[in-house]
């Protein structure tokens, strides 16, 4: 067996690899903690992994770690080091919590699981990313690999030739602190969403923006592509991340653009310093597509390769995909479902299974979407009371869960679905989703609304077969696998009904999903044909500022906190009485 | 009168506090052994979702009409209450005996009502958002009952004494928890130039690394050493 893991910088996740090169398990910490961004050492995960399939230590051949600990840490000391004194704090800040950086791993491995440590290997932190991807791709030589984050062990851009699976070249890497990650991220921050988790909402706000607008223009110059020298230039005096502990941009920022938004007061369109941040989230979005398109030009004159692997936490930023797979140099993009640090413990298993396996026809099986283990059933007994006090069993039986759910979507019902194994995350791919009729209106608005309180900037996802997707949206060949996990948006067919859906945003785009055979959301897809409903909104399976639900009682919690009724689940289908 | 920054600073630790207890709660419904005392666990899990919830909102009222510079400080992460609401360690229930959480419940709860009367003075000019406290106040004694009630029924020879005596000693350990912590910052801020020399020593030294050494620009990542950790 051949373990995966990532943590103390972003999210943190173990995967479980078997000898025959399966990923056969995954958690992410806070499926279990029950803490949005857990990023700390993921105990719970390696726990319920060795206890769940039995694993005895020394079945375990080798663990890998999703960077070089080391390196990562005195990449930042020297940076900042380097703008001493004014960066004094930061240096200070790092060398008090070392014990808590991903130095420590070897010693929270060694007191979890005595022993464990000894098979503790490190890998470059983008190759963990290029690796995740890799197995989710069913090219697996000649290919280029584009990684893009905040900040690794060492870079915060990298572009690899993928010869083979044991031949895979770093060609060139841009250092930090340049980073269209970190960039993007302070933006998050000065339009006071969350670092790290608001990064989407920047993306949903940019689309109300004006290019040509002051604000959209300085906050495009401040990151550029130097086609001269060939790499990321950034002008750092507009950002404090690399010297400072708590602030990331500077107050040279603000004097740019004018005070941050104070991240209490909703965003509504209709007040008047709205389009002064959309401006600037579109400044950061028109940004982020300009060097990621220089970027995969690059990457093509360097490798000559035509297909990509796409990863690091940028990779998440689907609106940009559209543009850039409309490049002459790109084929095909392949994104894994979780591009960023949580998926790169899959990356880094695989590389554990590599080390150990060296043969020259080895090749990574394609993981599936939902490798996360469980099963409601298990909690069954446990949560009895709480099920006899609040809920009634509609139905067990599989074939009348999807009928009966069906009807109730058609009739305008949100529908909680929590059921079989979970998805990576971060996107909801239906085993962890609410779901309603996707052209209903109403029922989009309270599950947006009465049940996520999400921000109304932010369109939910539409998910639906193939044959529909193709009806109402133009498709790009070079994305089609990216539509299966929601990693791309595309452009309405305009002269569809799509665009007056209410999944589609301002900009007549729509992040969908294009959902397979086998999955749920394929069998409910399915009998709501008799209904006339062929896509339905799709959203994460949780209250905003929670992690998504995991097990039963996560599920049966949403439902008792907010007017969820129902709730599929291997239990049964489930109605709220209350 | 406090000012808006304490006063935030209670909210925020308050809604910190609730969130907290609620991730604690729903840990120990998870874990324990019978369905009811997990039914239990489990709505009182939802009550401290709820009055997080609310403390949020109280929170978000107060500090709409701050300056935005001053406001971005208050804003509430639940990554962030691992080590300070929470044990790094785990939850209680993860690491505690179950006699000794459900004692631990026991005298929190009454500490969260006692801690609750300061914040009730903090909002009393606002009697919508009071009577909103104050029904988290009977929550909280509610809980605190049926803790009592569970204690006594699963150890009856448990008697209100011992009860007391925990009470005693949770008292002084949180005492204790905010001396400990008022020191630390006062430790922290008389140590501050010591630690803003050892970091001008930490980051000469660091420039003198070279990370070129570092640069694996064509090579082959497979075949770098996998036991390094630069
Ligand atoms: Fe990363
Ligand atoms: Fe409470
Ligand atoms: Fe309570």
């Amino acid at each position: 067996m051949y373990i995966g893991i990532s943590g103390y910088n972003h999210e943190s996740a173990v995967a479980l690899v078997d000898e025959h090169g399966t990923l056969v398990d995954y958690y992410r910490e806070e499926f279990l903690s029950r803490v949005k961004g857990d990023k700390s050492f993921p105990k719970r995960s390696l726990k319920r992994i060795i206890q769940l399939h039995n694993i005895e230590i020394n079945q375990i051949k080798s663990i890998a770690f999703y960077e070089r600990p080391l390196s990562s840490f005195l990449t930042s000391i020297r940076t900042a080091a380097l703008n001493m004194p004014r960066s004094l704090p930061l240096i200070s800040h790092q060398c008090r919590n070392f014990d808590k950086s991903s130095i420590s791993c070897y010693l929270d491995l060694s007191r979890l699981f005595p022993g464990l440590e000894k098979k503790l290997l490190y890998l470059d932190h983008h190759l963990s990313h290029t690796l995740t991807a890799l197995a989710y791709s069913d090219i697996q030589s000649d290919i280029c690999s584009i990684v893009v984050d905040g900040f690794g062990d060492r870079s915060t851009t990298s572009i690899a030739k993928v010869n083979n699976l044991y031949d895979i070249k770093e060609l060139w890497c841009c250092d930090y602190p340049s980073s269209l990650g970190l960039f993007y991220s302070s933006i998050t921050d000065f339009l006071g969403f969350e670092v790290n988790e608001g990064e989407y909402k920047v993306m949903g706000l940019s689309s109300f923006g004006n290019s040509n607008s002051l604000n959209a223009k300085n906050v495009f110059n401040l990151i550029k592509w130097n086609n001269q020298f060939k790499t990321i230039t950034m002008d750092m005096s507009y950002f404090d991340y690399h010297i400072s502990p708590t602030q990331s941009y500077s107050n040279k920022l603000v004097e740019l653009l004018g005070p941050p938004r104070n991240p209490f007061v909703p965003l509504v369109r209709e007040d008047n310093d709205f389009q002064y941040y959309a401006d600037i989230a579109k400044g950061a979005q028109d940004a982020i597509v300009n060097i990621l398109c220089q970027l995969f030009n690059y990457a093509h004159t360097l490798t000559g390769s035509r297909r990509f692997l796409f990863s690091g936490g940028v990779a998440m930023n689907s609106a940009s995909l559209d543009e850039i797979s409309s490049l002459s140099c790109v084929d095909k993009i392949i994104i894994p479902p979780s591009p960023g640090d949580a998926g790169a413990s899959i990356g880094s298993a695989y590389f554990a299974y590599l080390k150990n396996n060296h043969r020259q026809n080895t090749k990574l099986s394609r993981p599936t979407f939902f490798p996360s283990n469980y099963d409601s059933t298990s909690q069954q007994h446990l949560a009895k009371q709480i099920l006899t006090d609040n809920f009634i069993t509609l139905t067990t039986e599989f074939v009348e869960i999807i009928s009966i759910s069906a009807k109730l979507i058609s009739k305008g019902e949100v529908i909680g679905i929590s059921i079989n194994n979970a998805e990576t995350g971060p996107r909801a791919l239906g085993n962890r989703s609410l779901v309603c009729d996707g052209t209903n209106k109403d029922a989009v608005n309270t599950l947006n609304t009465l049940i996520k309180n999400r921000s109304p900037f932010r369109p939910t996802a539409p998910s639906m077969k193939y044959h529909t997707a193709n009806k109402y949206y133009v498709l790009r060949n070079e994305l089609i696998e990216c539509y299966k996990t929601m990693s791309a948006t595309c452009k309405c067919r305009m002269d569809t009904e799509s665009i007056n859906f209410p999944t589609t945003h301002i900009d007549h785009t729509a992040r969908l999903q294009i959902v397979e055979d086998g999955q749920i959301l394929f069998s409910l897809l399915d009998k709501l044909e008799d209904y006339n409903i062929q896509i339905l909104a799709n959203s994460s399976f949780n209250l905003s500022g929670d992690p998504t639900s995991f097990d039963l009682f996560d599920a049966l919690m949403v439902s008792m906190r907010k007017p969820l009724k129902y709730i599929i689940t291997n239990v049964g289908l489930l109605q709220s009485i209350l | 009168m406090k000012d808006d920054a304490s006063k935030l600073n209670i909210i925020l630790e308050t809604a910190s506090a609730e969130y907290g207890s609620a991730l604690e709660m729903l840990s120990a419904c998870k874990l324990s052994e019978k369905a009811p005392y997990s039914c239990g666990y489990f709505n009182h899990a939802k009550d401290e979702y709820n009055h997080a919830d609310i403390f949020m909102s109280i929170l978000s009222k107060y500090a709409m009409n701050v300056s935005s510079s001053k406001a971005r400080n208050y804003r509430f992460t639940a990554r962030s209450l691992i080590g300070k609401y929470v044990s790094a360690k785990g939850y209680l229930y993860e690491i505690m005996k179950q006699k000794d959480f459900i004692a631990y419940v026991y005298t929190n709860e009454l500490l969260a009502k006692k801690s609750f009367e300061g914040i009730l003075k903090l909002v009393k000019s606002d009697s919508q958002q009071s009577s909103l406290i104050l029904q988290i106040m009977e929550d909280e004694l509610r809980h605190h009952g049926l803790a009592k009630k569970h204690f006594l029924k699963h150890y009856p020879r448990m008697q209100p004494l011992q009860l007391m005596a925990y009470r005693i000693r949770e008292t002084i350990n949180n005492r204790t928890r905010k001396f400990y912590f008022q020191n630390l910052r006062i430790l922290d801020k008389l140590l501050a130039p010591l630690y803003i020399f050892m970091a001008y020593i930490a980051g000469t030294i660091s420039i003198l690394f070279n990370l070129r050494e570092f640069d694996h620009t064509n090579k082959n990542l497979m075949e770098l050493s996998s036991k390094s950790i630069v």
